[in-house]
């Protein structure tokens, strides 16, 4: 070999080396590699049985137990236009390089998966492969599905299998380019899908075991409360720590006793998952509002509980730019308290007041209280703007409150108003909202 | 589903069959036949179904039946019968304040409640309390002096 041969080969093989520790070092830990116990095949696992469904339905029809797994995995709210058939796709994400819509997964054999094996499927929840070979972009969470086994996919299969096949096309995607090149997720899918089944841990309860898998393999949480690393992957160092998706914000789900949730008690995090609210916490609304409504308000109860267990083993992380404790009770009277900002508060007065009250407990129902939710002490203010634009309407629990949407009753500049009054008199801290920061707000969400 | 539902309304128990999720406004008005209290806009935005929920103000149109069993809901049927209710009415007449009437029962509800918890409302308690009861007649600056009338106790 020349001299310039040997320097060459060397500046290739140190780029190599480089370009691998770099992969390895934003791509970071796995999802339940905090756990740091002995991991065990499913099969060698004796102590309890973490997968499939709850003991009640054991028994059950592969039909019946996939329903209830695909419920627990959330398929629905992403694969549904509101106002369109279930299953039937074409939900819009809004993303800074364009738009991606959601599939058709009902079994209609030209515009959904109809045509579809079993080993299809499995190739496109655990692998990230679409039928005809191209590849899913990662909004199709399969890098937490991967952790699935084969035979719960199966079962979600059967399940949507069982239902009516609806033919409708979803739009073409709009993404700019590079994001536009498929291919590319090859690259992203061979560092960031861990690609792997779940395997129990043996120092670990049975109940953390279960929680984990429900946690990690079908309900995705890290999907919106971690945040997301250099390559749009979940960034697991700082796991649960809350992030931004869709324009809201999912809070932090830590351990952490100031901002996570570290100080819920049991009976607090079981009540806020089964129904969407704990007293004192507030109300689930916006994507976690869809969450309990269609999936985790169907989980059995062990199953909640398992959740809860595993939850509470998640390393605290804090969240910095949230105040250490929430605000108390703002003053009964509208003179007392916040003073400046007479748009927001003559805004308030009109649409918000009736129901939320001017102490931020409401006179109607706890679900409506202001008071002690993580929202209304956001200093960015982003759910507040959010709800106020996009309304809310929970099915759980039987006949909670709704609220009207109000982006096409108020201009950016009065719901910009409304929000830096309503988290200056019951937050910890007003926000700085401005007109241009609600109308990048309404980009940004789902539809 | 339907369920057997009561609830204590201007002091009456009342027991009928209702989804859990049905307004307490429809339950008023089209199960027990409650027409004083009205439908407006459907999404709390209007006011003119106010009724009072443990003496507070409330719309009732949003408000699902669930949310108020083994509370006091008065309606303007009976607001007559509290002290600031009372005061409210006679001052409305006196002040001449209705012109179509559709919103008044809750411009009613809102300034009763208003006048329940401030005696001595002035102007900025006014707006805080009546903001979110419209009149498309545009009657506010004979409910704004009626208000100070029924406070004061003054002859017009």
């Amino acid at each position: 070999m020349s001299g310039k041969m040997r320097i060459l080969t060397s500046v290739v093989a140190i780029a190599i080396v480089a370009a691998a520790v770099g992969v390895f070092i934003i791509r970071g830990p796995g999802p339940l590699d905090f756990a740091g116990g002995t991991k065990v095949a499913l099969a060698d696992y004796r102590a309890g049985k973490p997968t499939g469904v709850p003991a009640k339905l054991e028994k059950a029809s592969i039909v019946e137990r996939g329903e209830y797994l695909t419920k627990a995995a959330d398929c629905m709210v992403c694969h549904t236009k509101p106002g369109e058939k279930d299953y039937s796709g074409g939900l819009a994400f809004k993303l800074p390089f364009g738009t991606l819509y959601s599939t058709n997964i009902t079994p209609d054999k030209d515009t959904g998966i109809g045509n579809y094996s079993d080993q299809d499927f499995l190739n496109a929840v655990q692998h990230g492969k679409r039928r005809d070979g191209a590849r899913l972009y990662p909004a199709m969470p399969y890098t937490s599905y991967t952790f699935m086994t084969d035979e719960d996919v199966l079962a979600v299969k059967a399940y949507l299998f069982s239902l009516p096949a609806v033919r409708a096309k979803a739009p073409d995607n709009t993404l700019s380019f590079p994001f536009n090149q498929r291919w590319t997720m090859i690259v992203w899918s061979a560092v960031f899908n861990p690609d792997t089944r779940f395997a129990p841990d043996t120092s670990k309860s049975p109940e953390w075991n279960r929680g984990a898998y429900l946690a990690e393999a079908l309900a995705h949480c890290g999907e919106c409360h971690t945040p997301r690393n250099l390559g749009f992957a979940l960034d697991n160092r700082r796991k649960f720590a809350g992030a931004i998706t869709a324009g809201w914000r999912a809070f932090n789900i830590s351990s952490d006793k100031a901002t996570g949730l570290g100080n819920w008690s049991d009976q607090d995090l079981i009540s806020y998952l089964s129904l969407g609210h704990a007293p004192g916490h507030g109300s689930a609304s916006g994507p976690m509002g869809e969450a309990v409504d269609h999936s985790l308000s169907k989980l059995a109860p062990e199953d909640i509980s398992s959740i809860v267990a595993y939850l509470r083993s998640v390393p605290p992380q804090p969240s910095p730019d949230l105040p250490a404790t929430t605000a108390p009770v703002a003053p009964a009277s509208h003179r007392d308290g916040v003073t400046a900002n007479a748009r927001g508060k003559q805004v308030f007065a009109s649409a918000c007041a009736s129901c939320h009250g001017w102490s931020g407990e409401s006179p109607v129902s706890p679900v409506a209280t202001l008071t002690g939710t993580w929202a209304v002490n956001d200093p960015a203010a982003t759910n507040v703007a959010q709800i106020v634009l996009s309304g809310t309407k929970r099915h759980t629990p039987d006949g909670a409150l709704s609220m009207p949407a109000f982006g096409k009753a108020y201009t950016d500049d009065e719901i910009a108003a409304v929000a830096n009054y309503v988290t200056a008199r019951f937050g910890a801290k007003g926000s700085k909202l401005t007109a241009k920061d609600v109308a990048e707000l309404r980009e940004q969400t789902a539809e | 589903m339907h369920m057997a539902t009561t609830l204590t309304i201007n002091g009456e128990t009342k027991s009928f069959d209702a989804p859990p999720e049905m307004p307490l406004l429809w339950v008023l008005r089209d199960i027990l036949g409650m027409t004083g209290t009205k439908f407006g806009c459907g999404i709390a935005q209007c006011g003119a179904c106010t009724v009072h929920v443990d003496g507070k103000a409330v719309r009732s149109c949003v408000l699902p039946v669930s949310a108020v069993e083994n509370r006091a809901i008065t309606t303007i049927e009976a607001v007559g019968n509290t002290p600031s209710g009372a005061k409210v009415q006679k001052a409305w007449l006196e002040a001449e304040v209705i012109q179509c009437g559709y919103c008044q029962s809750g411009q009613i509800m809102s300034a009763a409640a208003l006048l329940a918890s401030t005696p001595k409302p002035d102007d900025s308690d006014i707006d805080a309390a009546m903001a979110g009861n419209i009149c498309r007649c545009g009657t506010y600056v004979r409910i704004r002096e009626a208000i100070k009338q029924a406070a004061n106790g003054r002859q017009s």
